[in-house]
């Protein structure tokens, strides 16, 4: 790694991180919340949370909690799949680069996130003069792209570190368990289970889409296509 | 070289083929040395590359895994007793929902994200220009 690299790097995850702790910072959040009005859901502390498991009506809201994150889990298997088998070279490639430069990753990610975040506030000035909602959608549409394709690489990631192949006689002794798509529905089921795990699970899964978003905009989506195009004069 | 044939062969190789058998000289240099043992790779000695068996399309991993997950959500929906497209489309966000956001999103002081912007775009203009790594840190795709 290159002495500008290290020094950009942690330099730009500071930054990011300092600038998403600047738009989430209390005072703006409560002044945001007081002119719109809206009263905020008081938040409880973790101990009644887990008290309130012991009522008949906890149990059923903890399962019911349960039953929705397993319900994304399946829409993600769905949309894992369709986008395996329609770009599973590219799914694959983006999966290597974060296993190759996971702290990149994770600073693009962090600086990305950061981006559509204050992006999407400097559109929304705009919206009072048109332009701005088809710019907010656009926005909004690319940032979803970025963030699915992003996770199923990121689950492609986790389900080779975990159990893929690590040698050919292995390789050749799979039947079933082989391939980019057992690889992605691996990953699908390992972070899903982390998810479920109540506070941690959150965090991962965060700190997954983070993660997601970097890679997808390192590689371009899995394509490698330069992001910008270096002007050289022709020689003669 | 000694003759114009062996000038000719040293052109075009293929269409002269047979000059080999006539010229030791050019036999010498050009021929198959029956000596000379081609290296041996062992290729399951070599480290896996992440492409290989990677086509390999396992539908019923995939049948199994997404129909386990259809079964263990139908059953806790079942068990809380909750109704599952309503429970699902409440998680589904809203317009109204999403003009919330947008007039919450505007209460910021507008120079301090008038800033933030410019940098945080160049960080990230700066940050993609890295060509990606994976392949040159042998990890095959």
């Amino acid at each position: 790694m290159s002495r500008v690299t290290r020094f950009i790097i942690p330099a730009t995850t500071l930054t990011a991180l300092l600038a998403l702790v600047l738009m989430l910072a209390p005072g703006f959040a409560s002044v945001a919340a007081a002119k719109t009005a809206s009263p905020a859901p008081a938040s409880q502390p973790l101990l009644s949370q887990l008290s309130e498991l012991t009522t008949i009506q906890g149990a059923a809201a903890a399962m019911t909690k349960t039953a929705v994150i397993v319900s994304m889990l399946f829409v993600w298997i769905v949309m894992a799949v369709i986008v395996t088998l329609f770009a599973g070279r590219e799914v694959r490639y983006s999966s290597v680069e974060v296993r190759a430069s996971a702290l990149y990753c994770f600073a693009l990610g962090l600086v990305a996130l950061t981006s559509f975040v204050i992006t999407a506030i400097v559109f929304s000035y705009l919206v009072p003069y048109i332009v701005g909602v088809p710019l907010l959608a656009a926005l909004g549409v690319f940032a979803i792209l970025t963030k699915v394709y992003g996770m199923i690489s990121i689950f492609h990631a986790a389900g080779s570190v975990v159990a893929g192949s690590r040698t050919r006689a292995q390789l050749d002794r799979r039947r079933w368990f082989r391939g980019d798509l057992a690889m992605v529905i691996a990953g699908v089921v390992i972070l899903g289970a982390i998810r479920l795990i109540p506070v941690a699970g959150t965090i991962v899964w965060s700190l997954a889409s983070v993660f997601g978003i970097g890679t997808a905009l390192a590689t371009r989506f899995g394509r490698r296509d330069p992001a910008f195009l270096a002007w050289r004069p022709a020689e003669a | 070289m000694k003759t114009p044939d062996c000038e000719r062969y040293i052109e075009d190789p293929d269409a002269n083929a047979g000059h080999l058998a006539t010229c030791e000289e050019c036999r010498a240099l050009f021929g198959v040395n029956p000596n000379v043992n081609a290296p041996k790779i062992d290729v399951h000695a070599l480290p896996l590359a992440s492409w290989e068996g990677a086509q390999h399309r396992s539908w019923p991993v995939v049948i199994v895994a997404a129909m386990a997950l259809f079964a263990i959500a139908a059953g806790l929906f079942g068990a809380s007793g909750a109704s599952a497209t309503d429970t699902l489309a409440a998680n589904i966000p809203t317009i109204s929902r999403l003009q919330s956001l947008v007039v919450l999103m505007r209460q910021a002081p507008i120079m301090i994200v008038g800033v933030l912007f410019v940098v945080v775009n160049t960080l990230l203009i700066a940050l993609l220009r890295r060509a990606p790594k994976g392949l040159s840190r042998g990890l095959d795709v």
